[in-house]
């Protein structure tokens, strides 16, 4: 058995011949199983391509990846993938669908969890696909996803149709169904607030660069974000500072200690998130589960056999 | 003991058994195979309606007509060989529907629609799973192309006296052997090519229906050439049966040359066709021909590269959907 659900190593995808059509490029990273990781990023971040190419369904044009300890074709049946659009046939039914599920996954189904999440929904299973509302396939398609008892399960952009209660209720079953059974879940996302609450790992993804990975609460411990009046931060890595009057608010990856007359708050996952999407020239970093900080994109991707608080001691004196 | 379990299990966990992914595919394509039942069991009735029904009657007129010295227009024959012209045509322009049917559905609108990913991302290799999207059309398409075909044959050769068409003309030529098969095979080849490469229903429609199209019709002009003619002289070339597809007529002069002359051809008479041999100064006339014997190896011939092409378009499927993916396994 392996503890890495997805390892990437200078993954680049290019659609077409064009030199400018990198959707993904040197994209290194690595999810240790068990975990519910975030993939965030704006429209076009090389999100839906990152998922893709671990679900085995788009060849990388440079780099690799594996997944669960083996190739994505090999892997296929331990996995489970919801694509962004939640393509279902349209001309079956709900339990016909359910039934494809079955047949298709015929070592792995569950259809005991299949047809409570479409219970859930108040989903009749005679109906046909071409009549549910968006919500509804999603609905659907999660109960397909999670009916083959995956591993790791792909989530691409899984709530984006869903009414809030659905949302907050199906991401209650997906947490815990990962709990239950330790399984791997990565989702993608351009709205942050939902995953807030719901993922201990981020991947932030940028023009097809990876900006920041990691465990959550590590990365949010290696920021700082700092007020006071204008100054030279050095030696610190400013991530995105704004001047308002003589007012500076800056986000910051502390170099040792943090000089006295600024204020300092830690930051909150949104924060995090916009402060570098706004500013795509900061610097990337990649943290391990050990705690080492890498500030090259080159992340250490060897076997974290000593996991130990999940956090780091880099730089955090406050 | 170990290892043979280990085996065995290996051995499962490679070929999880086809059949729900068979049963997947009938059911997502139900209204087309429901379809395709529909028009072979009514192109079958058509053709037994031509056979039994004017068929019956324009025999019936030619035996009057015999008995009238043969002084008679023939309305019930014409009306025998519309019908028969009719059904030559469907049956054998049935490729263009399932080329179309193919691109636009069968892989063109999986893609489109990203229901092929849904399909990739169960416990299915893409590899596997356009194996079965071609296997269980193609065993449909055989089904019901070889009932077409037995049954065309079998009234083409049970209305011999009244019907006018000869075996060389394009569609019962086409419709009396695989070759029709084979057509229908190839439209479901080039039809989920188009789809892969692609990626959209309509565009692949296009694609695959003016493939076949063009590859039918050019097939339909140069199958002659798939087989060498035979060559005949003097009179024997001059007074071909009706059931000869002529290729080229003409005389050959003194200096061994040949032309397109065709003036000593309609001369009845041995005199005759000496005095005219001798008044042009030709010492022979020459048919290159394809007798009526030759069907089966021209038939045989166009089936094959007809079959040769739908292995290539088949290769280059599997080859694309590989490269896309990245599957190996």
């Amino acid at each position: 058995m392996t503890d890495t659900a997805i390892e990437a190593a200078a993954l680049g995808k290019r659609f077409g011949w064009r030199q400018k059509g990198w959707a993904l490029r040197d994209c290194t990273l690595r999810l240790p199983v068990g975990r519910v990781c975030a993939v965030v990023g704006p429209n076009g971040a090389g999100k839906s391509t990152l998922l893709a190419h671990a679900a085995g369904l788009l060849a990388p044009t440079e780099g690799g990846i594996s997944v669960l300890g083996t190739t994505p074709s090999a892997a296929r049946e331990r996995m489970a993938y919801v694509a962004q659009d939640k393509p279902l046939y349209p001309q079956l039914t709900v339990a016909e669908t359910l039934r494809m599920g079955a047949e298709l996954n015929p070592r792995r189904w569950d259809a005991a969890v299949a047809e409570r999440i479409v219970e859930e929904g108040g989903l009749d299973f005679g109906s046909k696909i071409r009549s549910l509302s968006g919500g509804q396939r999603t609905r659907v398609a999660l109960a397909l996803a999670l009916g083959k008892r995956p591993e790791l399960l792909l989530l691409d952009e899984p709530m984006a149709d869903l009414d809030p209660l659905a949302r907050h209720q199906l991401m209650g079953t997906l947490l815990a169904d990962s709990a239950e059974h330790g399984t791997t879940v990565v989702m993608s996302s351009h709205v942050v607030a939902e995953l807030e609450g719901s993922c201990d790992h981020l991947f932030l993804l940028g023009g097809g660069r990876v900006r920041l990975a990691g465990p959550l609460d590590a990365l949010i411990a290696a920021h700082t974000l700092v007020t006071g009046p204008t100054g030279d931060l050095a030696p610190h890595t400013v991530v995105e500072s704004r001047t308002t009057g003589r007012q500076i608010t800056a986000l910051i990856r502390p170099e040792g200690r943090i000089a006295a007359g600024w204020q300092t708050a830690e930051p909150s996952l949104e924060e995090l998130v916009l402060a570098h999407l706004r500013a795509p020239g900061a610097p990337a970093l990649t943290l391990t589960d050990e705690g080492d900080a890498d500030n090259s994109r080159g992340g250490n991707g060897g076997d974290d056999d000593g996991e130990t608080n999940g956090t780091r001691t880099h730089g955090a004196s406050v | 003991m170990t290892t043979a379990v280990a085996a065995t299990a290996t051995a499962a966990r490679k070929s999880p058994s086809p059949r729900g992914l068979i049963r997947t595919v009938l059911r997502v394509h139900r209204p087309a195979l429901l379809m395709w039942c529909a028009y072979v069991l009514l192109m079958t009735g058509w053709m037994l309606w031509v056979h039994h029904v004017s068929g019956a009657q324009a025999r019936a007129a030619q035996d009057i007509c015999r008995a009238n010295d043969g002084v008679c227009v023939d309305f019930d024959a014409f009306a025998f060989e519309e019908g028969m012209s009719m059904v030559g045509a469907f049956v054998a322009y049935t490729s263009y529907a399932v080329a179309a049917w193919a691109g636009a559905s069968l892989t063109g609108r999986e893609l489109e629609s990203g229901t092929a990913r849904l399909a990739w991302t169960q416990s299915v290799t893409p590899a596997r799973w356009l194996t079965v999207k071609l296997a269980v059309p193609a065993v449909a398409l055989t089904v019901g192309t070889t009932v077409l075909m037995l049954v065309y044959r079998w009234i083409w050769s049970a209305n011999e006296g009244v019907r006018s068409d000869e075996w060389f003309y394009g569609d019962p030529f086409v419709n009396r052997g695989p070759a029709v098969v084979a057509y229908a095979l190839c439209a479901l080849a080039v039809g989920a090519l188009a789809g892969l490469a692609l990626k959209r229903a309509l565009p692949a429609l296009g694609t695959a229906l003016a493939f076949i199209v063009c590859f039918h019709l050019y097939l339909d002009e140069r199958s002659d050439t798939l087989w060498p003619a035979k060559t005949l002289t003097g009179t024997t070339a001059s007074r071909l049966p009706m059931s000869a597809d002529q290729l080229e007529l003409g005389a050959v002069t003194g200096s061994g040359a040949r032309i397109n002359d065709l003036s000593c051809f309609d001369v009845d008479t041995d005199a005759g066709y000496a005095r005219c041999m001798a008044d042009n100064g030709f010492t022979d006339l020459y048919a290159e021909v394809h007798p009526q014997s030759h069907f089966w190896p021209l038939h045989l011939m166009t089936t094959g590269l007809v079959l040769a092409v739908t292995a290539l378009l088949v290769l280059a499927s599997f080859h694309l959907l590989r490269r896309r993916t990245g599957g190996t396994s």
